[in-house]
């Protein structure tokens, strides 16, 4: 009895493993897909922040035609890479502190649309040259002074001559942190000098220059030093320039 | 044998005859019929419909959401009025919480009864009809305003979805406007002024608690078309976040006359004020948060232990009044809220001036600091040394052992966030504590029974401890997590006056002159500073949105009202940006016998950022995959 029994339940098994000839034989994602967001203006990559800066937008299209947005967040340098990613056909775009590349009129009409439809596979380079909000030039770099403090001299323009993107600017700040990952999303508020309102929208045009607050800068380290600036549109993302190290000794 | 069989036959076909009503419900589930049959079985519905109702009280927190009894991440600990050990930064809402269906269940629970209730009219009077008819569509606009002021538009359901008879494609409602969302809340708002009773049982609406939160609403819809600087519109044209600035000064109408509706219905609780007493204002506003018979109070939750509570004591109690839990001190006041008030010493900054020359001012008790302090300020926040209970509150950050002659420098410099020196300065890293020996031989605990403790965060972290809404009579052995069932007031009259004097002022801002609104905020403010024993505006010059603001958030802080006021005014992003927030630490110096007072940024050094993104929540991902026609909001 105890033998049948036994013979039963190891033939069932048997049977259950023997069954299982369906593995999940699809191929891990491999494909690439890189690029850079540039300046228009300059040709340059558009600075920006982690988190909460430039992104890329890939909509699949291979399987639905109203598929869920899948996004690439960009370094910080305005560059963007996914090494994980299945291949399929995708309209990409880009979201971040530039005149939208997809606009929507109040009706609902996309009156603007420069995503580009792309066949992802392999290795694949999507660039994207779009007009900043404002562009943010050094005017020389920062210069430690003999107090201690860091002085910082920028110059603020528009990027864009479309009118609809002409806000007044908000907030100007030159960021300080101990480490080369600075920006609004990451900053020192003890030294970093800000202007907003009236004082922030005098600055479009002119080389302003900024000291560090809080006194002289506690010693024997570097400090990274960047400009960013944002109009009052849409999410409020900051404009960036690139950063600068300054070594107090 | 045989026979045996016949006889079975014959007693299972009379059986099988016998079973002639086989489509028949088990009586063990409950049938409309039962519930909309008696008025009993309406006041169980309701029961449900209230108990469900999407408001943000004692069981609220942005971390853990709506309904839920854990709440040691406060939200007063998100906006800047307080500091927690538990929550050390800005944040949205919970993006893993269930609001999103938990609000569209009882939307349908609402939309079911409206369209039940009629069937079964022949019941009740016409009257008790339109009442219920009423409360339901007051469920509803406060659900949908819940919804409209996380996510923007919403989708609009307004009848009993039902599936199968309905397909899935049908079911997969796009989101509406924000603007038809609010215009949505106005509507049934209006609809419940007019069919509500005068008076209801507490708990349950009454007209004027459709007409106040009609203000509340159309306050927020007002100031999102001013202020906010978002768009989302789909493909059809809805502009699902943001309101066109031109409709802002119809929501401000429509917030102020709401709120006008409820002048001469209700009044400030004055039931112990008296004129120039400032210890009867400080006992009236602590009491005003107890007293079932408050004229103030237009809408509440009730709670009863033990079948209905929550742990607010518990969770919020100084260190030294712990109960067996062992939770406390989880709000712990900002000096930013406190110095808002009047009646303490400033700087010409606005600040607290705790020194003088480069010197620390010595008092001989920490209360010196706050002896004219605003009473409402003293009712809403425990000063170092105030009673709660009957005992002192004691909070010492430590004891200075240096010299002090000639007075004592400050310890840090200014906009420091490092740790105090530990040269001259004696403090405890927890509640068991070593005394010290003073000059004068006697002893004294580096630190307060109620803190600070470097080494862990069970303390007032900041200084100062929470009195508003905690039990002043409840025994130490009652302090525990779901014992507590002080009732939540969730709109009171001050809301109303200050809905009214904000929208006064705004369609001031924006030229509307047919009727004295700048007259009418001064009126309203006053009304309020006066109860709160504040000092008074002097005229109608001194009447900008800042006052109104700064008042609202003086009048309502730690009710959970901020968190939604710092979004709807699109500030929360200029205020909390890398900020730190303030402490006020008193020291005790053992040569001098006295305390001296450090205002200083909080010492755990936590950041407050508030992302741009966040004024529109993100929608559940899931909510999405189950409907794919909803458009997630910018940036998520």
């Amino acid at each position: 009895m105890k033998k049948l029994f036994y013979s039963i339940a190891l033939s069932v098994l048997v049977a259950a493993g023997s069954s299982c000839k369906k593995v999940d034989n699809y191929a891990a994602p491999n494909v690439t897909l890189k690029g850079t967001v540039t300046d228009a203006g300059t040709g340059k990559s558009l600075q920006t922040e982690q988190g909460s800066g430039t992104r890329i937008k890939l909509l699949e299209i291979s399987w639905s035609a109203n598929p869920t947005p899948f996004y690439i967040s960009s370094y910080q340098d305005g560059t963007y890479q996914n090494t994980k990613l299945f291949a399929g056909k995708n309209v990409i775009s880009a979201e971040g502190a530039f005149v939208p590349l997809v606009q929507v009129d109040d009706a609902g009409k996309t009156i603007v649309d420069k995503s580009q439809t792309v066949d992802v596979k392999d290795v694949t380079t999507v660039n994207f040259s779009v007009e900043p909000f404002l562009r943010i030039e050094w005017a020389g770099d920062p210069v430690l002074n003999a107090d201690g403090t860091i002085t910082t001299s920028f110059k603020i323009t528009r990027g864009t001559a479309d009118a609809n993107f002409q806000q007044n600017v908000s907030d100007v700040a030159v960021f300080i942190n101990s480490n080369n990952y600075v920006g609004n999303n990451n900053y020192d508020n003890r030294y970093t000098p800000k202007l907003s309102g009236n004082d922030a929208n005098n600055t479009i045009g002119k080389t302003v220059s900024l000291t560090t607050l809080g006194g002289a800068l506690p010693g024997k380290r570097s400090y990274f030093v960047r400009v960013g600036a944002r109009i009052s549109y849409g999410l409020n993302y900051y404009n960036y320039t690139d950063v600068k190290e300054v070594k107090v000794p | 044998m045989k026979k045996y069989t016949y006889t079975i036959l014959a007693f299972l076909l009379c059986w099988t005859t016998a079973c002639k009503k086989l489509d028949t419900l088990p009586p063990s589930i409950v049938k409309d019929a039962d519930v909309f049959s008696t008025a009993a079985g309406i006041q169980a519905y309701m029961s449900r419909l209230y108990s469900e109702l999407p408001i943000e009280d004692f069981r609220y927190s942005p971390e853990r959401g709506l309904n839920m009894f854990w709440i040691i991440s406060p939200t007063s600990a998100t906006t800047g009025e307080a500091l927690s050990r538990d929550q050390n930064g800005s944040m949205q809402e919970n993006t893993g919480l269930s609001t999103w269906g938990d609000c569209y269940r009882v939307i349908r629970d609402a939309n079911y009864f409206a369209e039940t209730l009629p069937k079964y009219a022949s019941n009740f009077t016409p009257d008790q009809v339109n009442n219920w008819l009423g409360e339901a569509r007051f469920v509803r606009a406060a659900t949908y305003f819940a919804l409209v002021k996380r996510y923007g538009g919403v989708p609009l359901v307004d009848k009993v979805l039902n599936y199968p008879e309905q397909s899935i494609e049908e079911l997969k409602i796009p989101r509406t406007s924000e603007e038809k969302i609010y215009d949505f809340i106005g509507t049934d708002l209006d609809y419940a002024y007019t069919n509500l009773p005068e008076t209801n049982q507490a708990g349950r609406a009454n007209k004027y608690a459709a007409a106040g939160f009609k203000s509340r609403a159309m306050l927020y819809a007002g100031t999102v078309a001013k202020y906010n600087q978002i768009s989302l519109v789909d493909a059809s044209g809805n502009r699902l976040c943001g309101i066109p600035a031109a409709k802002a000064v119809t929501y401000f109408k429509a917030a102020y006359d709401a709120a006008v509706l409820v002048d001469g219905k209700y009044s400030l609780y004055k039931k112990a004020w008296a004129a120039g007493d400032k210890n009867a204002q400080y006992q009236n506003y602590v009491n005003m948060f107890f007293d079932a018979s408050s004229p103030e109070n237009i809408f509440v939750r009730q709670y009863h232990y033990p079948e209905s509570v929550h742990g607010y004591d518990a969770y919020n109690v100084p260190r030294q009044l712990m109960g067996a839990n062992g939770y406390s001190s989880e709000v712990n006041p900002t000096l930013d809220f406190v110095e808002m008030f009047d009646g303490l010493p400033k700087n010409a900054d606005g600040t607290i001036k705790t020194t003088t020359g480069g010197k620390y001012d010595l008092y001989t008790n920490t209360m010196d600091l706050f002896a004219n302090a605003e009473p409402r300020l003293r009712a809403t926040v425990v000063f170092p040394g105030d009673i709660m209970k009957g005992v002192s509150i004691e909070i010492r950050r430590g004891i200075y052992t240096g010299p002090s002659a000639g007075g004592i420098s400050p310890l840090l410099p200014a906009g420091s966030t490092a740790h105090y020196p530990t040269d001259n300065i004696v403090q405890s890293a927890n509640a068991s504590q070593t005394p010290y020996k003073l000059p004068n031989g006697t002893t004294m605990n580096p630190a307060g029974l109620s803190g600070y403790f470097t080494g862990d965060g069970t303390c007032s972290v900041s200084g100062f401890s929470i009195r508003k809404y905690i039990v002043p009579d409840k025994p130490t052995s009652e302090v525990l997590e779901n014992r507590a069932d002080q009732t939540w007031i969730e709109l009171r009259y001050a809301e109303v006056m200050l809905n009214r004097a904000e929208a006064a002022v705004e369609l001031n801002a924006l030229g509307q002159s047919d009727k004295s609104y700048v007259q009418d905020a001064f009126t309203q403010i006053n009304q309020i500073r006066e109860r709160a024993g504040a000092d008074l505006l002097t005229g109608t010059a001194g009447v900008t949105i800042d006052v109104v603001r700064k008042e609202r958030k003086k009048e309502l802080g730690f009710e959970n009202k901020q968190y939604w006021d710092m979004r709807r005014w699109r500030v929360a992003d200029k205020e909390q940006n890398s900020t730190i927030y303030r402490t006020l630490m008193p020291f005790y110096s053992a040569n001098d016998n006295k305390y001296f007072f450090d205002a200083r940024l909080d010492e755990r050094n936590s950041r407050y950022t508030f992302d741009v993104r966040w004024y529109y929540e993100q929608i559940p991902q899931g909510e999405i995959q189950k409907s794919q026609n909803l458009i997630q909001n910018p940036g998520y």
